[in-house]
C-alpha cells in the first residue's frame, strides 16, 4: 500500500476514534456506569435517595465489547449479503444501540428494586428520558468503532475477523474510558459539594449532589458537565491509542523488512518514553502549583 | 466496582436443581437440535439456542451464588472468566470429540474449572468455601453457552462448519461477549441488600433470548441453520423474560412511580 | 481419535511457550497499578478501573498489533516486540489522560500512600495525599511500573498467538488465524483474572506491598495456562 494511502486511513481512523472516545465516556456518565456507580449505589443507603440512573451493565469494557461486537456481527452479515459497508455499519450500530437499551433499563431496574430497603424508589421517567440518549451515544460510539475496524480489516488488511476486531477494540476503548473520563465525573461532578481540588474523603461517601440547577439533578445533567472536560480527554486518549499504535507500524512499515519492523519498535518505545516524562513534568508542575495538604511534622518539630 | 457482601446467599429454587437443569437442558438442546436439523430439516436449530440459555440461567445463578460472597474485584470478572474458560474448552471439544464433542467440552470444562476453583482457595487464598463448586458450574455453563449458539448459527457442532461459519468469520467474538454479559450481568444488574432469586435468573432469561436473536441473525446467511424462526422465537422468550422480569421489580422495588420528588425526610426515618 | 501423545510431543515447544505466555500474562497484572472503585473517586492511587479490565484492554491492543506483524514476518522477537509496544502505548496514552484528569479536571496533585517516597524520583508522597483518601493520581513509579505491566502483558499475549499460530496443523490460514486470536483471547482473560482475586482488584504497582504476593498467581497461572495449552495444541495439531 502507497505510505500516503496508509496515514489517510490512519488519520480517519484516528478521528472516528477520537468521537468514539467521547461519547463512550458521555454514554457512561448518562447513564452513571462503572466504578462512578458505586456511590450512586451506595448513596441512598447512607439515606441519600437519588433521580440519578444506574446503569450497572458491567464494566465498561465488557458493556461495550457487547456492543461493538453485536455491531461487527450484524455488519459482517449484511456485508456477506452485498449490503453496502456504510448501510452494513449503520444498521450495525442501530442493533448493538438497541440491545444496550435493554441492559440499561435491566440494571436501573434491577439495582433500584434491589434497594427497597432504603427506600430508593424506581423512577419510570428517569428511564425515559435517560435510556434514548443512551442508546443514542451508543450508536455513535459503536459506528465509530465499526468504521475503525472496518478500516482495519478491509484497507489495512489486518488478519483478525471484523467482529473480533470490534470486540477488541471495544474493550479498549470502555479500558480507556473508565480511566480517565469517569474520574472527572466520579471525583469531581458527583462531589461538586465539596471544595475542589482534593480526593474524595472517605467520610463524604455516598453524599453525592442531588440537586441540580434546576430541579432534581440527572445523568443528562451529568453529560452535560463532563462534555466539558471528562468526554474530550477520553476521546483523546482512545483516538491516540489508535492512531499512536498505528502509526508506528504505517511510517516505519515492516513488510519492508524485519530491520524497518525493528525500528516501529523502538519508535514505539520512543513515544511510551517521552509519555513517561511528559506525566513526571505535570507531576511535578501539579504539586508546585497545589501545594501540601499537611505539614511536614518534622519540619514543623524544628521550626517550632 | 467492588461488589458483593459476604456469606451465602438465600435461594428459593436450590443450587442443584439449576445445576440439573443447566447441564441436562443444555446438553439436550444440544443434541436435539445436532439430530432434529438432520431429520426435520435447517429450521430446528433454534433448539440449540434454547440449550444455551438453559446454559446461561445456571451461570448466572452460579455467578450469583458465588459473587454474594465478595470476590474483592467487580462482578464482571468472574463472567469474563467463564467465557475464557469456556471457549478454551470448547474448541478443544468440538475439535477433537466428533459426536461427542459437546459433552467432551463439558467435562474439560469442568476439569479447567475445577482447577481454577482449587487453586482459587488453596493457592490465592480466597477462602470462599464454594469456590470449587462453582468455578466448575461457571466453566461449564459458559461452555454450554458457547456450544448451543454455535450450534444455532450453524445447524450443527461438525468442528469443520463450525471453523469456517463461527470461528473464522469471527462470529465467536460475539458469542464470548454476548455470553459472557448474559451470564454476569444479571447478578450485576441485581446487586444490592433485596436482590431476590428469581428476579435475577428471570433477567437471565431476558438477556439469554438477546443472545437468541443474535445467533438467529447469525443463522440468516448459514445454509444449515434457520435465522427466521430463531429470531421469532427468541424476540418471544425476550418479552416473556422481560415482562416477568418487569413484573418482579414491580412487586420487589420500594415504589415504583412515574415520576416524583425522592422520598421526604418523615419517610426515609 | 486423534494421536494425542504424538501431537503433543511435536509441539511441546508451543505447549511451553503458551504456558510462559500465560504466566507472564498473569505477573505483568501485577503490575498495573488500579486502584478499583476508589480511584475513580480520587480516593486511592491508581488508574480508576478494575484490574482485568485494564490489562484486558492494553494486553488486547497488543494482540491487534502483534497480529498484523504476524501476518508479514515470522520473525518471533519482532511480533513479542511489537505486542509488547502496541500494549504500552495503550496504558501509557490511558495512563497519561488519566493525570490530565486527576490534575486538571479534579485539581489533586498525583501521591501515593503506601510509600513515603517515590522510590524513582525520591519524591515525598504523604505530604500530598488529601485528607480522607488513600493517595491519588499516578505518581511517577506507578506510570512505569504500569507501562512494564502493559508491556509484559502484550508480550505475553503476542507470546500465546505466536505460538499457537505455529503449532504444525493442516488449516487455512484463515481459519487458523480464527482459532488462534479467540484462544489467545480466552487465555489472557483466564489469566488476567486470576491475578486480580489474587491482589483483591487493586494494587498501586511494584513498589506496593501487595505485589510480593505475585508468586501464588503465577503458580496458579502456571498450572492452568498449562493445562489451557494442551488443550489448545491438541485442538489446533489435531486439524
Amino acid at each position: 500500500m502507497e505510505p500516503l494511502t496508509g496515514m489517510g486511513v490512519l488519520a480517519l481512523m484516528g478521528a472516528a476514534a477520537t468521537i468514539a472516545g467521547a461519547s463512550e465516556d458521555l454514554e457512561s456518565d448518562v447513564g452513571s456506569q462503572s466504578n462512578p456507580n458505586s456511590q450512586v449505589q451506595l448513596a441512598p443507603q447512607m439515606m441519600y435517595p437519588h433521580r440519578i440512573h444506574s446503569k450497572a451493565v458491567s464494566g465498561e469494557p465488557p458493556s461495550n465489547a457487547l456492543m461493538c461486537a453485536i455491531g461487527g456481527t450484524t455488519a459482517s452479515v449484511l456485508v456477506s449479503t452485498g449490503a453496502s459497508a456504510a448501510l452494513a455499519l449503520a444498521i450495525g450500530a442501530i442493533v448493538a444501540a438497541t440491545i444496550h437499551g435493554t441492559y440499561a433499563a435491566t440494571s436501573y431496574l434491577g439495582r433500584s428494586a434491589s434497594q427497597k430497603r432504603f427506600k430508593q424508589p424506581v423512577y419510570l421517567d428517569v428511564m425515559r428520558s435517560h435510556i434514548p440518549v443512551i442508546m443514542g451515544y451508543s450508536f455513535i460510539t459503536t459506528f465509530c468503532i465499526l468504521v475503525v475496524s472496518y478500516l482495519m480489516a478491509t484497507v489495512l488488511a489486518h488478519p483478525f475477523p471484523l467482529p473480533l476486531l470490534a470486540f477488541i477494540w471495544g474493550i479498549t476503548v470502555g479500558a480507556v474510558g473508565s480511566s480517565t473520563g469517569d474520574v472527572h465525573y466520579g471525583a469531581e461532578r458527583q462531589f461538586q459539594n465539596v471544595e475542589y481540588g482534593s480526593g474524595l474523603n472517605a467520610a463524604n461517601s455516598g453524599n453525592i449532589v442531588r440537586k441540580a440547577e434546576s430541579g432534581l439533578r440527572n445523568g443528562i445533567d451529568n453529560s452535560w458537565f463532563c462534555a466539558k472536560f471528562g468526554g474530550p480527554v477520553t476521546g483523546l486518549a482512545f483516538g491516540m491509542t489508535v492512531f499512536l499504535s498505528g502509526w508506528i507500524t504505517a511510517v516505519f512499515d515492516p513488510s519492508r523488512g524485519d530491520a524497518i519492523g525493528w525500528v516501529s519498535v523502538i519508535a514505539g518505545v520512543i513515544i511510551v518514553l517521552i509519555l513517561i516524562l511528559w506525566n513526571r513534568n505535570i507531576e511535578v508542575a501539579a504539586r508546585k502549583a497545589y501545594g501540601t495538604y499537611k505539614e511536614d511534622e518534622n519540619e514543623a518539630e524544628v521550626a517550632a | 466496582m467492588s461488589a458483593g457482601g459476604s456469606g451465602a446467599a438465600a435461594e428459593a429454587i436450590p443450587q442443584n436443581n439449576i445445576i440439573a437443569f443447566g447441564v441436562a437442558g443444555g446438553l439436550i438442546g444440544i443434541y436435539a437440535a445436532y439430530f432434529l436439523v438432520d431429520i426435520a430439516g435447517q429450521y430446528m436449530s433454534f433448539i440449540g439456542a434454547l440449550g444455551a440459555i438453559c446454559g446461561m440461567i445456571w451461570g448466572a445463578a452460579a455467578v450469583r451464588r458465588v459473587a454474594s460472597y465478595g470476590l474483592g474485584t467487580g462482578v464482571p470478572s468472574i463472567g469474563m472468566l467463564a467465557l475464557g474458560m469456556g471457549v478454551l474448552a470448547a474448541t478443544f471439544g468440538l475439535a477433537v470429540g466428533g459426536i461427542a464433542g459437546p459433552v467432551l467440552a463439558v467435562i474439560s470444562a469442568a476439569i479447567i474449572g475445577l482447577m481454577v476453583g482449587i487453586l482459587a482457595n488453596k493457592v490465592l487464598k480466597m477462602g470462599i468455601p464454594i469456590m470449587e463448586v462453582s468455578m466448575t458450574e461457571i466453566a461449564t455453563a459458559g461452555t454450554i453457552t458457547i456450544v448451543g449458539l454455535a450450534v444455532a448459527m450453524t445447524g450443527t457442532f461438525d468442528f469443520a462448519v463450525i471453523l469456517e461459519q463461527v470461528i473464522t468469520t469471527g462470529y465467536i467474538a460475539v458469542i464470548f461477549i454476548a455470553g459472557g454479559l448474559a451470564i454476569l450481568h444479571p447478578f450485576n444488574a441485581n446487586l444490592g441488600p433485596d436482590e431476590k432469586q428469581d428476579r435475577t435468573l428471570m433477567c437471565g432469561l431476558e438477556k439469554g433470548a438477546i443472545t437468541m436473536i443474535i445467533a438467529g441473525i447469525v443463522a440468516s446467511v448459514n445454509e444449515g441453520a434457520s435465522g427466521a424462526l430463531t429470531i421469532l422465537i427468541g424476540l418471544a422468550l425476550w418479552y416473556i423474560g422481560f415482562s416477568g422480569y418487569y413484573d418482579r421489580v414491580k412487586r420487589d422495588a420500594y415504589d415504583v412511580v412515574g415520576s416524583g420528588l425522592l422520598p421526604s425526610k418523615e419517610e426515609l426515618e | 481419535m486423534i494421536d494425542i501423545a504424538g501431537i503433543l510431543m511435536d509441539n511441546i515447544l508451543y505447549v511451553i511457550l503458551i504456558t510462559l505466555g500465560g504466566v507472564l500474562i498473569s505477573w505483568s497484572v501485577h503490575f498495573v497499578p488500579v486502584g478499583g472503585a476508589p480511584a475513580a473517586m480520587a480516593q486511592a492511587t491508581g488508574i480508576g478501573t478494575g484490574t482485568v479490565q485494564l490489562a484486558a484492554g492494553a494486553g488486547l491492543t497488543g494482540l491487534i498489533t502483534a497480529g498484523a506483524m504476524m501476518q508479514i514476518t515470522d520473525n518471533m522477537a519482532l511480533v513479542l516486540a511489537s505486542g509488547a509496544a502496541g500494549a504500552m502505548i495503550m496504558i501509557s496514552v490511558t495512563m497519561m489522560v488519566g493525570t490530565w484528569s486527576y490534575v486538571y479536571g479534579v485539581g489533586c496533585p498525583p501521591a501515593s500512600a503506601k510509600v513515603k517516597y517515590d522510590p524513582i524520583t525520591k519524591d515525598r508522597q504523604d505530604l500530598y495525599v488529601s485528607q480522607g483518601t488513600e493517595g491519588h493520581g499516578l505518581p511517577t513509579v506507578s506510570f512505569v511500573s504500569g507501562v512494564i505491566g502493559g508491556g509484559l502483558g502484550g508480550f505475553g499475549g503476542s507470546m500465546v498467538y505466536y505460538a499457537l499460530m505455529s503449532i504444525e496443523n493442516g488449516l487455512a490460514l484463515p481459519d487458523l488465524v480464527g482459532i488462534a486470536s479467540i484462544f489467545a483471547v480466552g487465555v489472557f482473560f483466564v489469566n488476567a483474572v486470576i491475578p486480580s482475586y489474587n491482589i483483591g482488584g487493586t494494587i498501586e504497582g511494584f513498589h506496593d506491598p501487595k505485589f510480593k504476593r505475585f508468586p501464588r498467581a503465577v503458580l496458579s497461572s502456571l498450572v492452568a495456562t498449562f493445562f489451557c495449552a494442551i488443550l489448545g495444541v491438541l485442538a489446533i495439531g489435531g486439524l
